[in-house]
């Protein structure tokens, strides 16, 4: 099986985060990390591979810093990456980012491609299924199990309240995958070493240009948001909150 | 990358003290390659969901847990970073073995018994063994089957550890040695299953050998009951007719001093790398708690006191970092030129380090006394709780305080520091005399007025170059008085060896802010220049103090008054305010919630 | 033709999701802005009753596409169904609940007409200078809230959260809209996934929507052992342990204790959050809760956003005497 995952570089969960001066986007002198999902949807891809061998393909968009979870992908056994690289990636709208990635693919011939559900910056969950879209193939998302079969792949979606679903379809197909789908692996030093050697094409902006077009949504205004609430901030010593919540729990909740 | 940023040609042990670097000479944590960065990743992910959820096991001392992560870390090649690819190990840079000492260290159990096996366990083997010995054993230690540990200290010999007791004798089929005698605090006693054993051949000769656990007449003791790292294993290793192959002695006979010593060096520049990892995780808890932690209507990481102090924890780690990465880039850049598969590779790696001995005892002992600081302010931050057990800072203070004994007391390594220092002086390996007898020229010759220098961090150069000067002075004039006698001065070699190592942190913290005041925006250079700024200030105060006690000593009446003088004089600077600057590095730190930089 | 605005209704097997009626709402409210007309769409399989019930609301007309190869949802036949809608009616904008299935087909779908979507909404403005339709939606996991425009030319689509407007604030229609038939072609081949059946994994999972009261656990509880910690409280109310994601997916909890998007959602009485950060994606689980008691050592975590309780401080300090306290209060009431 020849899988792509797309991944996603993304500020570090606890990291403390500025808007800019024009208040239209994050101050960039934060740590980065790998989205989450996309993590879930590398190792989920790798373990295919183990089972029916095949190539891993990593690609990402972003600055020269975003080459970083590449690198980490391709340490924990991805086969080789695809960088395209430029600041201006970042600016995408999820139509775009899928318009690109999808230029940059054309030459390939994937079975299926990955990706993390969604990313825990813009939070579009969107980019993967326009990919599909865009490439006209099937697509799944929120999966949470995979399967080849013989016509294809048999995936288990996620759906609300605690259900799920079997779904065949086939390939090549787009699935957008769950966290917590596997325990995600360590980068071993012997993976890390190996990973140096391994190939990284670089796409530049040019490259995909003519694919992508102006945004369709853009961002006005970033801000924190308002509080809707009014929040009683409860003080004290451990023994005084205590006994100050059971009031409220009592008086205010009625739940004593 | 590091072989951009680092010179080329090696750099003389010791050399710092005479020298002047350039911040490009210097190897720093920014300039960690790409590789460097994932390992440290993959180091940062084993330590939170490996080591952290089990110290409480390991703790109470269930040493199947440390095993097995033993076991586990080797698997993600962790401890084998310093075995030869040959031997079925990683064979890296001394920068990622320190990178990984540095990252382990979150809990100072575990991480006692991990470096005892990775470091002075294995090393000996390493670098001192037969090919035979190091297939026998090196690729089932490279793979976590079988953890090490290393047996010199017995209990009436510590820091004189050549004067042991243990013995050895060839049987009468000469197809054995024969150990015989007692061995103390021996890390990993407890479960390793490969002792380097130091005893002397037919009581004379001291020499090592490589002793499994399963030979006869090998056994080991109780447990001690220890102050901290509880969770490491120390027991007595008994050899009572200890039937040793022959094959196994390790090294020659009568050179088991080559091993023991060299070894310590390498121990030394890990533990300083593990002081500072163990300082990390001490201070961002302290700002956790700080945090949350309210007294009159506020969280106590308002009030300045306390903000002091976390920014003074912040900034031990700024310096460590300094010190132990810019030490192990001369490593590296002076092993890189090795053959590493020449018959001698592993003697000359090991004179390779032993070059820069002076900095690796610096990395101890300043690495032990900083993380002793760092724990002993966790414990006031947390007031009462401090105190007690459930919260961390206790157990922190406690294991903090082995690193000032083990790897060489620090009494023993700052002898060794200015000890080495004048004895390269006296070679004249390392030109000491001439740099003294020209500051001493430059010193009668009276004061002059140069342009003054108005580039940035002229100001903080100047206090490094005068911390150096203070330090020849003060070692130009003690010795001048004692001569060959030195060594016997221990309060004075002492005082000189303080000197030294502040010498060498000062110049350090700064070399790497200028280093990222020039890649680095002004927004994300601030931090560290402040941090360079308080070290400084604080360090030359030290400096000072030190020459004052070292020339009263040396020196009397009016030739003492001209000399203080002089340390006047060479020590001038402007103070600064470092209440603002502390306050800046406290809110960033709290801000992030860690040390920042 | 005039402006209007389509909201797509979500039904299962002839049941309408109550995000349904938030749509309604968020379409009423967005009408009542734009003066555009409202009108809403159901798509299925025998979805008569539903259409009608639809009809109900204040709405200019209801579109029942209605198909046999709409009965099990698929993300091929929902998107071209649509497509053949939007194409033949031409809406300004297209409003969908942000519901799993809506996210699963609405991007295809707004992709197929070249148009972007603006998805998980949680609010909407019109800038009474500019005119601009502003849609706000949260970024960087709710630590940023972000106001959004469409640079395009209509349709627009986006897609509203879970809880972003009140569907009892779906306003009744003085009359039932008419509900218009529209007819879709789905050719052999255009569906490629074969779906199966719902089903639930976990047997006799506990109901976290029936709990009064539910003590939830996130990232701080640290370790799987404290879970006896939070348990203890639950036990102590008579409540429910539940949880964030991570836990479930440790394994600490089974799954189906799990608060979140990808979880129950929930409005119990009490809602006690121990060590929760607040993500997004628990938020839209247990925002419902009439009342959210947060205890959490970081002052600056999300959840104090919405909590009406906030306990800065260790969980580990608070939680156990203040499970003494209740085991007392009740002992004595």
């Amino acid at each position: 099986m020849k899988i792509l995952v797309c991944m996603k570089q993304v500020p570090q969960k606890d990291a403390p985060l500025k808007l800019n001066e024009a208040g239209t986007w994050i101050r960039e002198e934060v740590s980065y990390e790998v989205n989450e999902p996309d993590a879930y949807a590398l190792e989920e891809a790798l373990r295919q591979k183990e089972k029916h061998t095949g190539e891993v393909v990593v690609i990402t968009s972003g600055p020269a810093r975003s080459q970083q979870v590449l690198r980490e992908a391709l340490a924990k056994g991805a086969d080789r990456a695809i960088h395209l690289e430029d600041d201006a990636f970042v600016g995408l709208d999820a139509f775009n980012t899928a318009k690109a990635f999808a230029a940059a693919i054309k030459d390939e011939q994937f079975d299926l491609i990955f990706t993390g559900l969604q990313s825990d910056d813009y939070g579009f969950a969107q980019t993967g299924v326009i990919l599909a879209e865009l490439l006209g193939w099937a697509h799944a998302t929120i999966i949470m199990q995979i399967e080849k079969t013989e016509a294809g792949i048999r995936v288990k979606r996620e759906l609300e309240a605690g259900y799920f679903q079997y779904v065949d379809m086939p390939t090549p197909a787009v699935l957008t995958i769950q966290s917590g789908i596997n325990k995600l692996r360590y980068a071993t030093l012997i993976g890390i070493k190996n990973a140096k050697n391994k190939p990284m094409r670089k796409v530049a902006m040019a490259e995909v240009a003519s694919a992508i077009g102006p945004n369709l949504q853009k961002i006005e205004r970033l801000y924190v948001p308002q509080k809707s609430k009014q929040t009683q901030l409860l003080e004290g010593s451990p023994g005084e909150i205590a006994k100050k919540l059971v009031d409220k729990l009592r008086n205010e909740l009625r739940a004593i | 990358m590091a072989a951009a940023t680092t010179p080329s040609q090696k750099i003389a042990g010791g050399s710092f003290l005479l020298e002047t670097r350039q911040p490009c000479e210097v190897f720093t944590p920014e300039d960690f390659n790409e590789q460097h960065q994932m390992i440290l990743q993959t180091a940062d992910e084993f330590a939170a969901q490996e080591i952290l959820p089990n110290a409480d096991k390991i703790e109470h001392k269930d040493f199947s847990v440390s095993r097995e992560l033993i076991r586990k870390a080797a698997e993600l090649g962790l401890s084998s970073v310093d075995i030869p690819e040959a031997y079925g190990g990683m064979e890296m840079d001394k920068v990622t073995s320190c990178i990984v000492a540095d990252r382990v260290a979150v809990y100072a159990g575990f991480a006692t018994s991990w470096g005892a096996h990775t470091g002075i366990g294995t090393l000996p083997l390493v670098f001192f063994g037969t090919e035979a010995q190091k297939q026998q054993y090196l690729p089932r230690i490279a793979n976590g089957e079988l953890t090490t540990a290393y047996a010199l200290s017995e209990s009436s010999s510590g820091s004189d550890a050549m004067n042991c007791r243990a013995r050895a004798e060839l049987s009468a089929d000469g197809r054995h040695w024969i150990l015989n005698g007692e061995k103390m605090w021996i890390t990993n006693g407890g479960f390793a299953d490969l002792f380097t054993v130091f005893a002397k051949v037919d009581g004379e000769q001291f020499s090592a050998f490589l002793v499994e656990r399963s030979f006869p007449g090998f056994s080991t003791g109780a447990e001690e009951h220890k102050l901290g790292i509880r969770g490491s294993s120390t027991t007595p290793v008994i050899l009572n007719d200890c039937k040793v192959p022959k094959e196994n002695l390790l090294g020659e006979i009568g050179k088991g001093h080559v091993i023991a010593f060299n070894i310590l060096n390498i121990g030394r520049y890990k533990l300083g790398a593990a002081c500072v990892g163990g300082a990390r995780i001490a201070t961002k808890q302290a700002i956790e708690y700080a945090k949350q932690r309210k007294a009159f209507g506020k969280p106590i990481s308002d009030f300045g006191l306390i903000r002091e102090k976390l920014a003074n924890m912040a900034i031990g780690i700024y310096a460590g970092e300094s010190i132990v990465y810019r030490t192990v880039g001369m490593l590296d850049a002076a092993l890189s030129n090795i053959d590493k598969s020449a018959p001698d590779a592993a003697r000359q790696i090991c004179k390779g380090i032993e070059e820069y001995a002076v900095e690796c005892s610096i990395l101890k002992v300043w690495g032990s006394e900083m993380i002793d600081y760092v724990a002993d302010e966790m414990v006031q931050i947390f007031g009462g709780y401090g105190f007690v057990e459930e919260y961390p800072a206790e157990r922190a203070y406690r294991d903090a305080r082995i690193n000032r004994i083990f790897e060489g007391t620090n009494e023993i390594n700052r002898l060794i520091i200015t000890g080495f220092l004048l004895k390269r002086a006296m070679s004249g390996q390392l030109p000491l005399l001439p740099a003294i007898k020209k500051l001493m020229d430059e010193v009668m010759a009276g004061p002059s007025f140069g342009d003054a220098d108005e580039s940035a961090f002229a100001a903080e150069r100047s206090m490094v170059t005068a911390a150096k000067k203070l330090t020849l002075f003060a070692a130009g004039s003690a010795s001048q008085k004692y001569m060959q006698a030195m060594p016997d001065q221990q309060e004075l070699m002492g005082a000189i060896a303080d000197m030294v190592i502040e010498s060498y942190a000062m110049e350090s913290c700064l070399l790497r802010a200028e280093k990222l005041a020039a890649s680095k925006t002004d927004a994300a250079a601030k931090l560290p220049v402040a941090m360079t700024q308080v070290y400084l200030a604080e360090a030359m105060e030290k400096v000072e103090s030190r020459a004052r006690k070292v020339i009263a000593a040396v020196a009397e009446g009016d030739m003492m008054r001209t000399q203080m003088a002089i340390l006047r004089r060479l020590g001038k600077h402007e103070p600064i305010d470092t209440i603002p600057l502390r306050q800046m590095i406290a809110q960033r730190v709290i801000e992030v919630g860690k040390y920042g930089v | 033709m005039a402006d209007t605005i389509l909201v797509v209704v979500e039904q299962q097997q002839g049941k309408l999701n109550r995000a349904s009626w938030e749509t309604i709402a968020a379409g009423q409210t967005i009408a009542a802005a734009t003066g555009w007309a409202l009108e809403a769409a159901v798509v299925g399989a025998s979805i008569g009753e539903v259409a009608v019930e639809v009809a109900g609301k204040k709405l200019a007309k209801v579109y029942a596409i209605d198909a046999v190869v709409l009965g099990a949802y698929t993300p091929d036949a929902f998107a071209v169904a649509l497509k053949q809608l939007v194409e033949a009616i031409q809406p300004k904008l297209v409003i969908m609940p942000h519901t799993y299935q809506v996210r699963d087909f609405a991007p295809k779908l707004a992709a197929s007409l070249g148009r972007s979507l603006i998805s998980d909404c949680i609010a909407f403005r019109k800038d009474d200078t500019s005119g601009q339709l502003l849609f706000t939606r949260q970024m960087f996991q709710g630590k940023f809230a972000a106001d959004v425009t469409f640079q395009s030319e209509a349709p627009w689509f986006a897609t509203f959260q879970n809880g972003s407007f009140r569907g009892d604030h779906a306003e009744d229609g003085a009359a039932p809209a008419p509900v218009e038939a529209f007819a879709v072609t789905i050719a052999d081949g255009v569906v490629r996934n074969k779906p199966e059946a719902w089903f639930k994994e976990a047997k006799a999972a506990v109901d976290l929507t029936q709990a009064e009261i539910i003590v939830a656990i996130g990232r701080g509880i640290k370790e799987e052992k404290n879970i006896a910690i939070a348990q203890a409280l639950a036990d102590a109310l008579g409540g429910e342990v539940a949880a964030s994601r991570p836990i479930c997916d440790n394994g600490w909890l089974p799954m189906d204790r799990q608060v979140g998007s990808s979880g129950q959602t929930v409005a119990p009485k009490v809602y006690i959050a121990l060590g929760i950060s607040g993500a997004i994606q628990h938020v839209v689980g247990m925002k419902g809760a009439r009342a959210i008691i947060a205890i959490n050592k970081d002052a600056e975590a999300p959840i104090f956003e919405i909590a009406d309780y906030a306990v800065v401080g260790n969980l580990f300090d608070i939680v156990p005497p203040l499970t003494e306290e209740v085991k007392k209060a009740r002992a004595g009431a």
